[in-house]
């Protein structure tokens, strides 16, 4: 019997070695060719499947708010106006983006009140994908539906922000936008989306009235797979909810024709079996929803060390992570203690050591690629990590090293909550990190995680955490911060907890910039105006700037033309580019 | 029994007519299931390390907690050298204990030339880049009463990890010890409770009939039928918090692992309480029972004194078999991101965090996974030993 | 006979109302709506936008009349919609029930094929070594953790031998030229979540069949069948094997309760699009409609097959009567 019992032990524990040890020796070598070969055999033009890790929804472009659904909707759909990969703002379905300059956008007063006035024109060989063309209407439809009250559309403001779209009596595709407030911002139509009046109206006009109505009947709840519902260069050709959806070219596009010829995108919900499924050829590609930061890193040595077929590609992206202080915890109150925090955190070693450097530190909320930053220290505050510097700071605040480590003043314990996401791997990573390194300047941070739900839907939203919170802020170029930065946002029980000020980072002449900001359309005058919100932003403190997110994504080396974009719109708002070589 | 030997004297024969108490039969019984024994021992040995965690930590000299993040992800069997950081918060702490001491020691690293710093203040710092076996050697040159206290300083200036490091350069065996803790003693304290709160309410289902019994019978039936998983994932999912008496016990270090105790609680009494109420519901037709009860015997001495004893040996089974199915849970929780929180180490959350990366360092999806294995089979065979053990049908005299 | 089960019937369907509004409440007490998940996605969504959506959904109604207008829709047939989705959650549930059918028919089948021989096996040779190491077996399986289980196949089978998949259900876009090609490709998908799935139920099998048997083959009947001159063969399975049946039906039955709730996380590990996996994601992503539906199956599958296995014990075996 015992023997048997220490027998299965070692059986198991071999077994589970062998396991282990075997992908480094001859076993995955044979593999490994076996797969290269396959995959370069089968890979072309005629086929590509992206593995994404995250679920998608409907595909109604009203409704849909999932980033895997928006993934897939730029491959089918496409706006006025996009972010290119450079970051700078594009005409897509517009033949230019109005501007006051040359009369194409103005200011008018009506009522007494500034409205603005844009003229967009439709590309002329826009259309759907069964040939209508894309008109005016369209637009007008979409703003139609977005408004009616039985629909529920997430982002509203984008749809309502436009009073009116009146088309040109002689040419349908000439618009005239007017807009509710003459906002320098107008032309940032990128979640705007026209909605295929020959086939939505007719839904709209019979189910609108009910509650949830449109959106039950919708042709794209419906009839998905109708190409009339789509104008950009694929058409979805079979969609199985929760698995994969299958794309065509859409040879109504109105750009040149995409070049690979059939695309599937299927979703892998455990990123853990991701890499899998790309080498054993179930995927081609794993998109940039798909795989952590840390697998990443370790794919790419494993590229390099077995010389596969594939290479990472890392793009600095638009997503701030951060910890914002709650500025009314009596400790942090003392700016130098804040201070103090900021400059005990080595953020070079931090992206360093655990990003390897394929993410990059941030120091204010502004991100690189933006027209807006500025790293020049004559304009921000720019705090290089010196310990020392943090202990002069707590020393100076009162706060004196304790016996066990800890500072102390007034019989109290210099002590934080760094609150922050459940299961997010990289997000507790730095946590510990962190916690590290405040220990050794004396701050003792004990961590509490929560479920993002209850961390976004109660705790942040209410500043129910008692000093710190560690989250990122998903930003796009030239977003204005005041959401997140005015008084009129801190979230309290009086406004409905309304607002993303939860720092309760209250500063009057930060307000009166952001106000002044919304409508001034110089945009010298309004890089002036955003440096100066960051001088008082990095004064101040009441946010602890850690580093900027990368999107990453793995593709094969024959794919060209892909492009990670670091941005709201996925590199799939350049699909047609695609091609395998 | 010795039959073969009929010349018995009478001090082995009465040796042999004695009654043997059911203790003892129990136990005699229970060690003729080997297999149960390996297992308490394998249990003992298990709490013997989860117990003496502390001690481990300081006769190996590390730490579960202290990470080295240049060195993630280390295979088995590496030895790793500390970073700048730790050295240099040791040195720190060393000059602010021993302000004077510390001046010698920097004169002394100078004119012998073992360290040469530009500024004589950072000879220290200076010396805690060197090697561990130079940092050695250099003390035993210099000339101090705090010999000790440098080489104990020096002997953290590296590690040697018979399991590797994890994602943050953290040991990995120190946190599967300290995991070993917070997994057994999840598991070992629902099982208690549970069992507790079963003996309760089966009692008194058992012992009352009748309405009470039709209620808490179905309430029982009920949360059997719920689909056990999914229901363990809304509860988790809600805050504990809010609850005001709770508020009071818990505190934000180990509030994820009270969290986790009192939810898998909720849901595991259930079957302790019908075996209670099974046994119960026989005991009370009993003539003991009416026997004390025509002597006025009170319904809690009833309970207490005369029916508890006797469910006690089938609840031991239970509570035993209960742990592995604990710690199960307790890891399927964790392993979904719900259960015990980081740092915190636990076996799930281990495998939790090293799902992702199985393919770099699959080592470390594996030994918290086999370690939940041995335990739970451990706790499974004992109990199964312990059911033999008082099941009057299995005994082999 | 027929009260009974009427009686029975009765007290089952009151138990699913009062479990659904449990899991309805429990829901509900669950921090963030749908409306904040939006938010968390999508930071440009103003506090306006929030407090419509919110009685767009009537979530600022308190919970008992949300469970009664769900109950309402539910009574006239109409299950709802999922609100991530956006279809008729009926659509959602049949593909998922059908895959989550599949795979847990497949593991309740291989692991009868595996267990019964198994536990027979160790019931006529107790306490040998064959008994024993089959007795370790069974024990490591219910012991081991399923999930753990399933990425120690996937490292094996499909990372370093690269035998099987790593999950999914079947090759994407694959035309099948012929249902027999269909089988294999989809069979392919199913082994290793069926193998880590099936390995529990093999252990608590095995064991079950050979304690029934055990107690079978103590009858004395065996004794007089033996003593009769009947072949061994015979003895097994006409006498022995035949009234260890009787416990194991019930077991067996009890298993088949489980048949649609699917299994959360193996199915999660392995990409499988079966109930469980739904339920996982519609708990995280708060899809109400999909995540109560599938509570309710799953709940009434339990209560009715315990049910069916009572009523079952009556007609197998004529000396359990009902009151």
């Amino acid at each position: 019997m015992k023997s048997i019992y220490l027998g299965l032990v070692l059986f198991t524990t071999l077994l589970v070695a062998a396991g282990c040890t075997k992908k480094e020796g001859d076993g995955t070598a044979a593999g490994q060719t076996a797969v290269a070969t396959s995959s370069s055999a089968k890979l072309s033009n005629n086929e590509l499947k992206i593995g994404i890790s995250q679920e998608f929804e409907n595909f109604n472009p009203l409704i849909a708010s999932m980033s895997a659904t928006t993934y897939m909707q730029h491959m089918v759909s496409r706006t006025l106006s996009t972010i290119d990969a450079d970051g700078k703002w594009v005409p897509r379905l517009a033949k230019k983006i109005p501007n006051l300059a040359d009369g194409s956008a103005k200011i008018v007063d009506k009522g007494g009140k500034k409205k603005l006035v844009a003229v967009w024109e439709i590309l002329d060989n826009a259309s759907w994908g069964d040939g209508n063309p894309v008109i005016c209407e369209d637009f007008a439809l979409a703003v139609k539906i977005a408004g009616a009250p039985t629909v529920s559309v997430g982002e509203k403001e984008v749809y309502t922000q436009v009073e009116s779209i009146i088309a040109d009596p002689k040419n349908p595709k000439k618009c005239t936008f007017t807009y509710e407030k003459a906002k320098w911002d107008f032309y940032q139509l990128g979640t705007f989306y026209p909605m295929p009046k020959h086939l939505e109206e007719a839904v709209f006009k019979k189910y609108g009235s009910q509650k949830e109505g449109y959106e039950k009947n919708s042709l794209y709840s419906k009839d998905p797979t109708n190409p009339g519902l789509y104008n950009g260069p694929y058409v979805m050709t079979e969609i199985q909810l929760g698995d994969h959806v299958t794309f065509a070219p859409n040879p109504k596009f109105y750009g040149d024709q995409p070049k690979i010829k059939k695309i599937i995108v299927k979703l892998i919900p455990n990123t853990g079996t991701l890499e899998a499924n790309l080498r054993s050829g179930t995927i081609d590609i794993i998109s940039s929803l798909g795989l952590a930061l840390d697998q990443a890193l370790a794919f790419d040595k494993k590229i390099k060390s077995e010389n596969l077929n594939y290479k990472v590609l890392f793009q600095p992206s638009a997503v701030y992570e951060h910890i914002d202080l709650n500025l009314d915890n009596p400790a942090l109150k003392d700016v130098r203690v804040r201070k103090a925090l900021n400059y005990s955190i080595n953020r070079e070693e931090l992206v360093n050591s655990l990003f390897e450097g394929k993410q990059n530190p941030a120091i204010h909320s502004i991100t690189p690629k933006d027209p807006w930053f500025t790293d020049d220290p004559a304009k921000v505050t720019i705090y290089k990590y010196s310990s020392r510097e943090a202990e002069r700071l707590l020393d100076e605040a009162g706060w004196k090293m304790g016996a066990d480590g800890v500072r102390m003043k007034d019989g109290k314990k210099l002590t934080f909550t760094l609150m922050t996401t459940a299961g997010n791997k990289t997000r507790e990573l730095v946590q510990v990190y962190l916690q590290n390194k405040w220990k050794q300047v004396g701050i003792e941070v004990v961590s509490k995680n929560e479920p993002a739900r209850v961390f976004f839907g109660e705790t942040t939203k209410k500043r129910n955490f008692d000093s710190m919170a560690l989250f990122a802020w998903v930003s796009s170029p030239e977003n204005s911060p005041k959401s997140q930065f005015t008084i009129k946002n801190i979230p309290t029980a009086k406004n409905g907890w309304s607002g993303q000020n939860y720092m309760g980072w209250a500063n009057s002449k930060v307000d009166d910039i952001l106000n002044k900001m919304d409508t001034e359309f110089k945009p010298e005058t309004r890089i002036a105006m955003i440096h100066e919100v960051l001088k008082y932003y990095t004064d101040e403190v009441p946010v602890l700037p850690l580093y900027y997110r990368s999107d990453v994504a793995v593709i094969p080396n024959q794919l060209k033309g892909y492009r990670l974009t670091g941005h709201q719109f996925p590199e799939t708002d350049e699909i047609e580019k695609w091609t395998v070589e | 029994m010795n039959t073969q030997n009929p010349t018995l004297n009478k001090a082995q024969i009465a040796q042999l007519e004695k009654a043997q108490s059911l203790t003892q039969i129990v136990y005699n019984q229970f060690k003729e299931h080997k297999a149960a024994v390996i297992g308490a021992y394998v249990i003992l040995l298990f709490i013997i390390v989860a117990v003496s965690a502390p001690l481990i930590e300081k006769v190996t000299g590390l730490d579960a907690d202290s990470q080295n993040v240049f060195n993630r992800y280390r295979p088995p069997m590496t030895r790793v050298k500390a970073g700048t950081d730790v050295r240099e918060t040791a040195i720190q702490r060393f000059i602010d204990q021993n302000p004077e001491e510390v001046i010698i020691i920097q004169n002394q690293l100078i004119s012998q030339k073992l360290v040469s710093p530009i500024r004589p203040e950072d000879a220290l710092y200076d010396w805690a880049q060197l090697d561990k076996n130079k940092a050695l050697d250099a003390v035993k040159l210099i000339d101090t009463t705090k010999k000790s206290d440098l080489r104990q300083i020096a002997n953290r200036f590296e590690s040697f990890h018979i399991l590797g490091t994890d994602e943050l350069g953290r040991d990995v065996m120190m946190r599967l010890i300290y995991g070993t803790r917070v997994s057994m003693g999840v598991g070992i304290l629902v099982a208690l409770a549970s069992a507790l709160i079963g003996l309760f309410i089966g009692a008194l289902a058992g012992f009352y009939g009748g309405w009470v019994d039709t209620i808490l019978m179905r309430i029982t039936d009920a949360l059997l039928s719920l689909p056990l998983m999914p229901v363990l994932i809304v509860v988790a999912a809600i805050d504990l918090q809010k609850l005001p008496f709770l508020n009071q016990i818990i505190s934000t270090g180990n509030e994820s692992i009270f969290k986790l105790v009192f939810i898998l609680c909720i849901f595991s009494w259930m079957s302790v309480a019908r075996l209670v109420r099974g046994s119960i519901l026989s005991l009370r037709e009993r003539e003991f029972i009416l026997a004390s009860r025509t002597l006025g015997a009170t319904d809690y001495t009833l309970i207490t004194r005369h029916m508890f004893p006797n469910v006690l040996a089938p609840m031991l089974v239970s509570v035993t078999l209960g742990v592995g199915e604990s710690i199960l849970f307790e890891a399927a929780l964790s392993f979904l991101g719900l259960g015990v929180q980081p740092p915190t180490p636990s076996w799930g959350n281990m495998l939790f965090n090293a799902q992702e990366l199985i393919y770099q360092a699959p080592f470390l999806a594996v030994v918290p996974g086999l370690l939940i294995l041995f335990v739970t089979i451990s706790f499974n065979y004992l109990g199964d030993g312990l059911q033999d053990a008082i099941d009057p049908k299995a005994m082999r005299r | 006979m027929l009260t009974f089960i009427l009686r029975r019937f009765f007290q089952t369907i009151v138990v699913i109302v009062i479990l659904s509004y449990v899991c309805f409440g429990l829901m509900n007490l669950m921090p963030g709506d749908p409306v904040e998940l939006m938010i968390s996605a999508n930071p440009r969504i103003t506090q306006e936008d929030v407090t419509r959506l919110r009685e767009f959904y009537g979530l600022d109604q308190p919970v008992y009349k949300r469970y009664f207008a769900w109950v309402s829709d539910i009574s006239t047939g109409d299950l709802g919609y999922s609100r991530t989705y956006r279809i008729p959650v009926t659509e959602m549930m049949l593909p998922a029930l059908l895959a989550t059918f599949i795979l847990s028919m497949a593991s309740l089948i291989f692991s009868l094929i595996v267990a019964i021989p198994l536990g027979i096996l160790c019931a006529l040779k107790p306490n040998s070594k064959v008994d024993y190491a089959v007795n370790l077996f069974s024990f490591a399986g219910i012991s081991v953790p399923s999930f753990w289980l399933g990425i120690v196949l996937i490292i094996i089978f499909a990372v370093n031998l690269g035998w099987l998949p790593a999950g999914g259900y079947q090759t994407t876009g694959m035309q099948y030229s012929s249902w027999f090609a269909e089988m294999m490709d989809k069979g392919k998908y199913l082994i290793l979540p069926m193998v880590s799935l099936s390995i529990q139920s093999i252990g608590r099998f095995s064991r079950f069949t050979r304690s029934a048997m055990l107690e079978a083959m103590r009858n004395d009947f065996i004794r007089t069948a033996k003593a009769k001159g009947l072949s061994n063969q015979v003895v097994i399975w006409k006498h022995g094997f035949r009234n260890a049946l009787i416990p194991l039906i019930t077991i067996i039955a009890i298993s088949f309760s489980s048949i649609f709730s699917g299994a959360l996380i193996t199915e999660t590990l392995f990409a499988y699009p079966g109930v469980g996996r739904l339920i996982y994601s519609s708990i995280i992503g708060n899809d109400f409609n999909v995540a109560m539906v599938s509570f309710v199956i799953s709940v009434s599958m339990v209560l009715l097959m315990s049910l069916v296995s009572d009523i079952l014990y009556g007609v197998v075996d004529p000396r359990i009567s009902y009151k």
